[in-house]
């Protein structure tokens, strides 16, 4: 069975979605509905943390692009946690996620941004 | 930090849970005695909650069994509930009826089985699942959900609305059974007050609630001398010690009670009573005895009268108002009195001689005869309880007991007297169904509270086997489960909740439902025990149970286990077995803080460990340590497959003994992983994707690839899986096939499916690709007439 796990808090202006477990086309569908619903209007960004992720397929990422897109249309900007030493950066790379979503080493960094 | 608000995401695993929690709720309440209409309507807000459907409905059979009354429900249009249904088997209410498991329709458009109920169709119905509720001999009716959209239920929910079907079909149950409690506790009182004969009624410690009117009378006491903690007061003073300690030893055993003892008699001085007492059961569990005093004073002077001379015998027999014979050395009968040709109407002549069988129950007639023979051989006193037909030509329960007698020091046949005991006997009968009815009802229960099977866990093999308590046996509160946390780690667990019937039933769901949340959350066995126990302590029932708890890691063969007062593990190697000790501590609502300790130890590659209750190992006639031996000796080195071994344990363990407590037992072995190559062949099915990360994750494991590569290898193979999955169109069953192997530091995988690619749908598609193709050294995609194949090759070695 594919586990997946979202913890929200709101930091300021920002939403931050803790993401931990495995994401794939099985429960992606249902991680992004968690996702979208936890940003109200008038927060400024949602930072996904992927620290706690282990598993992340095409299916996920597609999440991340499909949230990019939809927090875009709202004005609202979407960053993702990775320290650079996690085996998923280089799949992030490797989709170009970084081109709608900025990738930060730390929680700290991406809010202080 | 400021958690405003904390949003859990919950994926099939706690849906489940929440599922078997919702189950235990309500199972908590009918056993609380919830009015079975409200019960009934909560069952019904349980499923809209849980399944978030559009149409809930509880079906009920009428009592003429002509149609099927919609008796509850959310959902439905205004003015259906209280309405009919054909209950005909072509329509999917009526054929739930004569079903013995759930149905799932997840297209009522390709459904061939039958059609949707008058109402589905009004409502536009296109998936549901419905489930039959109570016995197949006396069902109640159907539950189901329905919705507007195909495809809506899983096979998980089917067996959930099945497990809420069968808590409502034990409380239906239930509701008749204590109808029939109260009923038969009236009558009892009713027929206790008109019979000639002595009764009388205890609670659970044994204090006297309740004496007859025969009683009384006899006694010459009134009611408030006689009731509460009295026992013994009105017994012959020589007699009372003798007769307190078989009470209280039968009390403590819940043993039938049987003892000859003096009682105070109106008339002044004493008379012989038999007196006989059986334990009562209430919704399974103890509350009391229900007794009768039979005087048998005449038999005990007819006795001694014998003794002197047999003429003043006779004339004494004849007078006396029980039945009375007397045999001579050969046991043929030589002399009945009066009191036996009034019973059964025949004449003395019919009587005398081999008359044995005379007049006795042909269902009871064997035993009298070859008890009787037995006796007379060894000239030894005889006593059974058998059906005699009176004059009238029915039967009557009585007791026959015969001594004996000598004349001169020689042996001179018997004399015997026998006593009807037909009242007795129809209450015990009466009490004895009205117990069996509780105890199949805890059953259904707790049933309903067990896995319904064991979850498929990638690379671990695993059996288990319940064995409910013999006959007569209140239901106890075993349990096992296990399942497999995010670290891909996986967690056992064995236990035993103290107590039996219905409430150790519903404590052991809570229970099971404790141990799933806090081991999946808790990474340590002593915090999960630690966090249970809180759980119990705080709750509001007492509850107490022993349980072990243990998480294995399937690659290393690691174990740490805490036990709460649980017998020690087992674990087989070709060493032989060996039991893991340690980590004990007392029972699970035992004390609080309650202080809990784990233990580690490592299973070698190929041995198997043997979880399982006390029920196996504890027998009164044995010391603990020798049963544990036998299971030892018993499970050997664990060889063969783990079915087998199960039912080879309980075999040699149990023999022809019945358990008298319930048995669980769970058996695991993680399977050694091959390195040389793996080869799968899966359901194209998402959840595949799961079992496939699994067994690739040992596989890459036991190649020893580095934690970066073995995300990426799994990344990669999981998409072309996942193509495979998307194109398997065609036939219902369509599997795919995946082939990885390991060769001078190279991987190479093979996927293969059995439809043809089309052209890539969306950007999702591209990029599953795009992944494949960045991440492998070498990828091929050949198009071949049964399927297409995709090859990938990568380099191991940093």
């Amino acid at each position: 069975v594919t586990s997946a796990e979202v913890a929200i808090e709101r930091r300021g202006g920002a939403v931050v979605a803790h993401l931990s477990g495995e994401v794939d086309m099985t429960n992606s569908a249902r991680v992004r509905d968690e996702l979208l619903v936890s940003v109200p209007n008038d927060a400024l960004s949602l930072v996904v943390d992927l620290d706690g992720c282990r598993y992340l397929d095409s299916a996920a990422i597609e999440v991340l692009f499909d949230l990019a897109r939809r927090l875009g249309r709202r004005r609202q900007e979407l960053r993702l946690v990775l320290a650079q030493s996690s085996p998923l950066v280089r799949v992030l790379t490797l989709t170009d996620v970084q081109s709608v979503a900025g990738l930060h080493e730390t929680l700290d960094a991406a809010l202080s941004q | 930090m400021q958690w405003r608000r904390a949003h859990r995401y919950r994926d099939e695993l706690t849906t489940r849970a929440r599922q078997q929690a919702a189950v235990a709720d309500l199972g908590q309440r009918a056993l609380a005695g919830l009015p079975l209409d409200e019960l009934i309507d909560q069952a019904v807000a349980a499923l809209m909650r849980e399944l978030d459907t559009d149409y809930v409905s509880v079906l009920e059979l009428t009592g003429d069994r002509r149609g099927l009354s919609i008796r509850a429900g959310q959902g439905l249009p205004d003015g259906v509930i209280g309405g009919m249904l054909p209950p005909g088997r072509d329509e999917l209410p009526g054929y739930t009826l004569e079903s013995d498991q759930p149905l799932l329709i997840e297209d009522f458009a390709a459904e061939t089985r039958f059609a949707p109920s008058p109402l589905q169709r009004d409502l536009e119905i296109a998936s549901a699942v419905a489930a039959p509720i109570g016995t197949p001999g006396g069902r109640f009716g159907v539950l189901g959900a329905s919705s507007r959209s195909a495809h809506r239920f899983t096979a998980d929910d089917a067996h959930f609305v099945q497990a809420i079907a069968n808590v409502i079909g034990a409380a239906a149950e239930r509701a008749r059974t204590d109808e029939l409690v109260r009923d038969s506790e009236a009558r009892f009182r009713e027929l206790a007050d008109t019979t000639p004969a002595l009764m009388w009624m205890t609670d659970a410690e044994g204090h006297v609630t309740f004496v007859n009117q025969g009683w009384l009378r006899f006694t010459g006491r009134t009611l408030d001398e006689e009731i509460g903690d009295t026992f013994a007061l009105s017994a012959h003073p020589e007699d009372r010690d003798d007769l307190r300690a078989r009470w209280r030893e039968s009390v403590g055993r819940r043993s039938e009670f049987r003892f000859e003892y003096r009682l105070k008699h109106h008339a002044g001085g004493h008379r012989w009573v038999l007196e006989v007492g059986t334990p009562r059961f209430a919704r399974g569990e103890f509350v009391g005895y229900v007794g009768t005093a039979t005087d048998i004073h005449e038999r005990k002077g007819m006795e001694d009268a014998l003794r002197e001379s047999e003429a003043s015998f006779r004339d004494l027999a004849d007078t006396a108002p029980v039945m009375i014979w007397t045999t001579d050395e050969r046991g043929l009968v030589t002399f009945v009195n009066a009191g036996w040709l009034r019973y059964t109407g025949t004449t003395l002549e019919e009587e005398l001689g081999p008359s044995w069988s005379l007049g006795v129950h042909p269902d009871d007639a064997p035993a009298v005869i070859s008890s009787w023979n037995e006796k007379l051989a060894a000239r030894e006193p005889w006593e059974i309880e058998y059906r005699l037909r009176g004059k009238d030509g029915d039967y009557r329960w009585i007791v026959d007991r015969g001594v004996p007698r000598y004349e001169g020091g020689r042996f001179a046949g018997y004399v015997g007297t026998a006593i009807d005991i037909h009242e007795r006997k129809t209450m015990e009968a009466r009490l004895r169904e009205v117990y069996e009815r509780e105890h199949t009802i805890a059953e259904t229960l707790q049933r309903s509270l067990l896995p319904e099977r064991l979850p498929r866990i990638e690379g671990l093999e695993i059996a288990a086997r319940y064995l409910p308590a013999g006959h007569g046996a209140a239901v106890g509160g075993d349990w096992y489960d296990a399942l497999e946390r995010a670290d891909g780690r996986v967690a056992l667990v064995v236990g035993d909740v103290v107590g039996h019937g219905l409430r150790a039933a519903a404590i052991m769901g809570q229970l099971r439902n404790a141990f799933r949340a806090y081991g999946l959350a808790e990474a340590s066995p002593a915090e999960v025990m630690a966090r249970v126990n809180r759980l119990v302590i705080s709750g509001e029932e007492e509850a107490m149970a022993t349980v072990l708890y243990l998480v294995l890691d399937r690659e290393t063969g690691e174990v740490s286990f805490a036990s709460a007062g649980h017998p020690p593990p087992l674990v087989l190697t070709s060493d032989g077995p060996e039991f893991l000790e340690g980590g004990r501590a007392v029972p699970v609502g035992a004390a609080e803080p309650g202080i809990f300790r784990e233990a580690t130890a490592v299973l070698p590659p190929g041995a198997s460990l043997l979880l399982y209750t006390d029920g196996l190992v504890e027998r009164r006639d044995t010391p603990l340590e020798q049963r544990l031996g036998d299971l030892a000796e018993a499970a050997g080195s664990g060889d063969g497959p783990l079915e087998a071994l199960c039912d080879s344990v309980l075999a040699r363990v149990l023999g022809q003994h019945v358990p008298t407590d319930d048995v669980a037992l769970l058996a695991v072995r993680p399977r050694p992983v091959a390195t040389g190559a793996m080869k799968l062949a899966l359901p194209a099915e998402p959840e595949s994707l799961t079992v496939l990360r699994r067994r690739l994750g040992r596989y890459l494991h036991a190649v020893e690839a580095s934690d970066d590569v073995a995300y990426e290898v799994l990344l990669t193979v999981c998409e072309a899986a996942g193509n495979a999955i998307e194109h398997a169109y065609g036939p219902v069953d369509a599997t795919f096939d995946v082939e990885v192997s390991f060769e001078h530091g190279t991987l190479v995988a093979v996927v293969r499916d059995r439809g043809s690619w089309r052209e890539r749908r969306g950007k999702h598609r591209g990029r599953g690709l795009k992944i494949i193709e960045g991440l492998m050294d070498e990828v091929e995609v050949t198009s071949e007439p049964d399927g297409t194949v995709i090859r990938m090759r990568r380099r191991l070695a940093a």
